[in-house]
């Protein structure tokens, strides 16, 4: 009977769909090839109602069949893809992108630029959201390429400009680049979402033409509106312009401080604490404090001899002037339970000795300073640097042993 | 560690998932995602990009054509857990299965039905006895004044065997006698009341019947590698768990060679649970093994260097079963638990626990699920803590105040509707703040600094959920590999991502496209050829779910090579070695292109390029497959014909009592000796000479007897129908309240434990399980007839005994309850009977194996009355929630 006959074909359809898939998992590429050919007769009684069809199942397992194809060429990809574009209306876009993605990874950018202004202009009814959003990508990658070849042309002008003359021809096309560019560009960044190209590339635009105020604006919209990602990258950009502006000290430590809010281990961190250290205010020097703790509380700063020698520094100060002991009493007390056995382990001793001589040196001194001189860290250190005759570490040895009553404090 | 200086594009949401749900069987392949410009600068004149997916990545390829056993199979047979066909109703298994949970049927009748085969003195004891005399079972008509107070059962008998016989026809209906019968006495017959009855066996179906579908429990996995502490040595340790109720830790040494081999015997501890994890992670040189079992969960210090013991810190006690144990990569001696009441702990070795958090709900949409995971962060202070719907970071320090979102199933991630968070894993060794998390449908890789957002998606395209993963970072340059492992279907599919391009941090991509890995059951088909039933155990075997996932690399200069373990829910851990092939321009098909025909497999062909690897690997199949065959051999059999030394029937001390022999001893003795020299049996064991024994006078001093030992002891003074008359008084409400009690008790003790408990059964279990693996030479050879033989000497001229089976194991078919109540044994004489039968089955003991590695798990029946430790060992087959 007829239903008899669907359910078989149904069911030799999912038997050779898991054919294709072992073959793709284990790199069979020839033999996927095979099946496909076979499962392509699937797309005559297409009754299925599953949100992945076959004819989606086609255009996944033939690209990513030609991807690795011994024998496949960008031809046969690019015709492939064209007749995937004719399969679904449903997915004409996400095909196209797809392919303008290949074509960008293969540095085939012309024709990527060109497939790009194609799927721009098509029409079909009513578009879904998931097309509007697939719409806005095509064009903001349209507005990329656009930017790239703006750029291409103010290198050609400066390199001119250099030489003394101007060429108009290739200014007015640069114009263009630019309108082209800024429209597209500016489209896509107001919807949430990560845009880091996106938003760099515009903000490129707008400083070459001197907009700053608008640059400013969509970079405090991209950091610190609430319905974007909380992206680290976005305060950073802002920093970034901030410092090219020559802005006030002010206001690059109060973007530092809400990237130090959002992620305290931000590699920026180092920076933050220079230049918080170097403030004559006391509660800037405080946050400075607070800050280089807080980044070597985390895994990936442990062996950071950068951040080590900060903290080291301005622990050093704060015994030497004697001001301040309960800056460090208060870091310390909420640390002293499990820094010890993370940072000043006698285990962790032996081998930052061994790979990294400076970085036990700083780690020697903030172990000395807080834990005493009784502390393993600082007892393995010293001693094999007084045995191996570093002046460096007989310093340290002195210094700790004079101020052992400090540490007594800051324990206390 | 740096952040990337831009991300891949891609917007943001959010809300509930708005995709429509549905595992795609192909989603993951064939898209790029975004595209990143990752060339060094711009001031080139051409931009290059780099995808999300479809960057090149390293070539692994196996060097196997299967995996390969690391361990002889430990002795003792493994019992399997229950499957669809055990519970389902038959007819609607497949349709069923595919249907999901409320679909199924379970099959209800059949397992209340078995227990009243099984346990009839439970179901009807005191009604039995008292309507003895009044049912009667012969086949000829009841005379007159019999017939007043006597029922004729054969026809109600008749009549369900006809009912039997015509399951399944439309337009069968209940014969009326039946109705009349079962709607006569269904209020009184049972001894445990009906409806409770019913309900306990229906939960507990039901609880079967999900854990099947998907049983969570094993999450994170249960076999774990300490590598040696400088990556010279070849010699690693594999932690995992084994016995027949997987309640046994080893630590065994592994030599890294060509095939990973064993060495010496492993360190061994005895756990009063099913091990369900093992977690292992390095801090300061030392490995902290957690062990998580459902009420228990202990931890181990392993000294670095090798062949030093490992030493057992703390244990701690659980009332509702944890659900995960992750080892502090941070902290010596630190781990994180989670129990299924929805408590996130923080346990320290010297502190003890702190609890971090308390809340039976769910975190961001309601999920009935109570499974919760926990694991550590790149900050030592703060864990991240999951439940299905998503995943939480806080802060141990101030747990209520300080957290954040990670990760929700949601719009956020561009989840689907119904995806639900499978397994989170801290990717510390990776990059300190990076995270994978799975689904049902995908995995996610996701940076602590950047919550909510994953920086890598990919549909995993997985048939069952992956339950395990593993993460072998890679040097810079090059990719870190994730193993995802997934339990009932064996899958394992390895992934490469990259975080890094040169010296600066860029983006994640993943690399290169997925592998699917051997799975232990895909050796099968290389196995030489079995005979049928051994084939059929054998493929049980292997296709065990698995329970764990293991790997390691190794690098011998230039040559690299990844080696993965495998552990089965059987015990077995099977391992496969990736070597790593330097890029080559173009791949020629590879020799696995061809399909290989089942027993002519290359591993036993021994092919020319590595004849050696192959022919060890080969012998160490052949090994295996003995190893098994022996160890699922139950009761252990001989090459010699069994003989039946009268010895055996009485211990030492009942043959040389003080007084000597009775005349009544004497008399039985020479009665049975006849017997048996006869072949026949003994139909009514007292003489009728046999004096009542002296009732025992402690039972009646004890004081508070339970209701057994007052039956029994009103029994044995002889007024036991009065005992009956005031037991009737009890209430059945107090009756109820009493059994409500005793299984909320015993659920609370064995938990899922019963999963294990109630399905293995000892001796059933093993009769069904020589009937397969019998054999007929090994058991009795026809050359040789067994003879049952007194004081060891065969009488001459006597006949023997059986005539070797053509059938085999008649003696299994006589131990059961049923065919000796057919033969008319009443029942307070077939435990001697097959008590009797079975020590003539078993032979003479065997002697203690030489100290082998495996030499205490020989024990066979203490270590099956360790499946039920709660209860005493049973006999007969315990059937679900009983």
């Amino acid at each position: 009977s007829s239903h008899e006959h669907k359910l078989n074909f149904k069911k030799s359809k999912e038997a050779c769909l898991s054919y294709i898939q072992d073959a793709l998992l284990q790199k069979q590429w020839n033999r996927a090839a095979e099946f496909l050919t076979c499962y392509v007769e699937s797309l005559e009684k297409d009754y299925s109602r599953e949100h992945i069809g076959p004819s989606e199942m086609i255009w996944r397992i033939g690209t990513e069949i030609l991807w690795h194809h011994s024998q496949s060429s960008m031809k046969d990809f690019n015709c492939f893809m064209e007749q995937m574009k004719t399969l679904g209306v449903k997915r004409y876009l996400k095909v196209c992108l797809e392919h303008v993605f290949h074509l960008l990874c293969n540095g085939q950018i012309d024709e990527a630029y060109q497939s790009l202004s194609l799927a721009e202009s098509w029409r079909f009814g009513e578009q879904t959201a998931i097309q509007d959003k697939e719409m806005k990508l095509i064009q903001a990658y349209r507005g990329l390429l656009d930017f790239y070849s703006w750029s291409k042309q103010k290198n050609i002008l400066l390199e001119h400009s250099e030489d003394g003359f101007s060429d108009l021809a290739v200014e007015q096309e640069m114009h263009s680049c630019f309108r082209k560019a800024a429209v597209n560009l500016k489209e896509i960044i107001k919807i949430p979402g990560v845009w880091d190209l996106f938003v760099k590339c515009y903000v490129d635009l707008l400083e070459f033409y001197g907009d700053h105020n608008e640059a400013r604006q969509v970079l405090n919209e991209y950091a610190y509106n609430s319905k974007f990602p909380a992206n680290p990258n976005a305060h950073v950009y802002l920093y970034q312009f901030l410092k090219r502006q020559g802005e006030s000290k002010k206001s690059l430590i109060s973007a530092l401080k809400i990237l130090h809010d959002i992620v305290p281990s931000h590699e920026l961190m180092i920076d933050f604490n220079t230049m918080l250290q170097k403030s004559k205010k006391r509660k800037k020097r405080r946050l400075g404090l607070e800050v280089i703790f807080a980044a070597l509380d985390y895994a990936g700063w442990k062996e950071n001899a950068k951040a080590w020698s900060c903290l080291a520094r301005q622990v050093k100060q704060i015994v030497i002037s004697d001001k301040h002991l309960d800056w460090i009493k208060q870091e310390w007390n909420s640390r002293k339970d499990w820094w010890p056995a993370f940072h000043f382990s006698r285990y962790l001793a032996k081998r930052n000795w061994q790979e990294n001589k400076s970085l036990s040196y700083e780690k020697a001194l903030v172990a000395g300073i807080l834990l005493g001189k009784d502390c393993k860290y600082f007892k393995y250190v010293s001693h094999q640097g007084c045995k191996a005759q570093l002046k460096r570490f007989r310093m340290l040895k002195k210094f700790v042993n004079r101020h052992n009553p400090v540490c007594l404090r800051i324990c206390g | 560690m740096e952040f990337p200086a831009a991300l891949f594009p891609s917007y943001f949401g959010a809300g509930p998932p708005r995709e429509e749900g549905g595992p795609a069987p192909l989603a993951g392949w064939g898209e790029h995602g975004q595209v990143l410009e990752g060339g060094p600068g711009r001031r080139q004149v051409q931009p290059a990009f780099v995808p999300r997916r479809g960057a090149t990545g390293e070539r692994w390829e196996a060097a196997d054509a299967a995996a390969v056993p690391v361990l002889l199979p430990s002795a003792g047979c493994w019992i399997p857990s229950p499957a669809p066909q055990d519970i389902l109703y038959r007819s609607s298994l497949c349709r069923k299965l595919r249907a999901g949970k409320s679909g199924a049927t379970l099959d209800f009748a059949k397992q209340l039905g078995h227990f009243f085969v099984d346990h009839p003195e439970d179901a009807f004891g005191s009604l039995g006895r008292l309507l003895h005399k009044n049912f009667y079972l012969g086949n000829s008509k009841l005379k007159r004044p019999a017939r007043n107070s006597t029922i004729r059962m054969t026809a109600l008998v008749e009549d369900i065997d006809r009912l039997e016989a015509r399951r399944g026809c439309p337009r069968h209906h209940l014969a009326s006698r039946l109705r009349w019968f079962s709607h006569l006495c269904r209020d009184w017959l049972f001894e445990v009341p009906l409806g409770l009855l019913a309900d306990c066996l229906h939960e507990e179906l039901m609880e079967q019947w999900s854990n099947l579908l998907f049983d969570d429990s094993l999450t994170g996995g249960a076999l774990a590698w300490l590598p040696p502490e400088d990556e010279g040595t070849p010699v690693g340790r594999l932690v995992h768990p084994g016995g027949q109720a997987m309640n046994h830790l080893y630590f065994q040494d592994v030599v890294l060679e060509e095939l990973p081999r064993t060495r010496g015997s492993p360190a061994q501890f005895e756990l009063s649970g099913r091990v369900r994890q093992v977690a292992a992670a390095r801090v300061d040189g030392q490995d902290f093994v957690g062990v998580r079992s459902d009420y228990h969960c202990g931890v181990w210090r392993v000294p670095g260097r090798t062949g030093a013991a490992p030493a057992p810190l703390q244990v701690i006690r659980t009332d509702v079963p944890a659900s995960c144990l992750t080892v502090s990569p941070h902290l010596p001696g630190e781990l994180s638990v989670c129990t299924q009441s929805g408590t996130i702990y923080l346990w320290s070795v010297e502190t003890g626990l702190q609890q971090l958090r308390h809340d039976p709900e769910t975190m961001f949409f309601r999920d009935h699920s109570p499974w919760r995971w926990s694991d550590f962060t790149a900050h030592p202070r703060v864990l991240s803590c999951a439940d299905r719907t998503g995943l939480q970071c806080l802060d141990a320090r101030a747990p209520k105040k300080c957290h954040f979102d990670l990760f929700k199933v949601g719009e956020e991630a561009g989840c689907q509707q119904g995806e639900r968070v499978v397994l989170p894993m801290y990717l510390g060794r990776a990059h300190p703040s990076q995270y994978l998390v799975t689904t049902q449908f995908s995995v996610y890789v996701l940076d602590e600094r950047l919550p909510l957002v994953p920086v890598l998606k990919w549909a995993h395209m997985m048939k069952a959920p992956p339950l395990f993963a593993h993460l072998t970072p890679g040097h810079p340059g090059r990719t870190h590999k994730v193993l995802l492992g997934a339990s009932r279907t064996q899958e394992l599919l390895l992934l490469q991502y990259r975080g890094k391009r040169s010296s600066s941090e860029s983006a994640c991509q993943l690399a290169g496209t997925p592998q699917k890995l051997h799975s232990i059951a895909g050796c099968l088909q290389h196995l030489p050829t079995q005979l049928p039933h051994r084939h059929h155990l054998l493929r049980q075997r292997l296709a065990a779910p698995a329970a764990g996932l293991a790997a390691t690399l190794q690098e011998d200069g230039p040559h690299k090579s990844m080696l993965i373990f495998q552990l089965s829910e059987a015990g077995d851990v099977f391992c496969q070695r990736l070597t790593h092939k330097a890029a080559q321009p173009s791949a020629p098909p590879s020799r696995d292109e061809a399909t290989t025909a089942p027993g002519s497999s290359p591993l036993f062909e021994a092919p020319a390029s590595s004849p050696q690897g192959s022919g060890a690997t080969a012998l160490r199949y052949r090994r295996w497959l003995r190893a098994l065959s022996r160890a699922c051999r139950e009761p252990p059999r001989h090459t010699w014909p069994p003989s039946l030394s009268q010895r055996r029937l009485f211990t030492r001390k009942d043959l040389e009592g003080p007084a000597g022999p009775s005349s009544l001893q004497r008399q039985m003795r020479q009665r049975l000796r006849q017997t048996m020299q006869e072949g026949g049996r003994i139909q009514r064991w007292e003489p009728s000479v046999l004096q009542p024994p002296p009732l025992p006078q402690g039972l009646e001093l004890a004081g508070g007897l339970d209701s057994l030992s007052a039956r029994l002891t009103a029994a044995w003074a002889g007024d036991w129908e009065q005992w009956w008359e005031e037991r009737t008084s009890f209430s059945v409400a107090q009756r109820q309240q009493a059994l409500r009690e005793r299984r909320r008790r015993q659920k609370r003790a064995q938990g899922r434990r019963s999963l294990s408990a109630s399905f293995t059964s000892s001796l059933t279990y093993q009769s069904e399980l020589s009937e397969l693996s019998d054999t007929g030479p090994s058991l009795l050879s026809p050359g040789r007839p067994p003879i049952l033989s007194q004081e060891g000497s065969p009488p001459a001229g006597s006949p023997p005994v059986r005539s070797p089976p053509t059938s085999p194991a008649p003696d299994e078919a006589l131990l059961s309850s049923q065919s000796l109540r057919c033969r008319g044994i009443p029942k307070e004489r077939r435990k001697t009977l097959r008590d009797y039968l079975s020590v003539w089955a078993e032979g003479p003991p065997e002697p203690p194996e030489p100290p082998g590695s495996q030499a205490s798990q020989l024990c066979i029946p203490s270590s099956q009355s360790q499946l039920s430790s709660a209860s005493q060992p049973r006999r007969k087959r315990p059937r679900m929630g009983f």
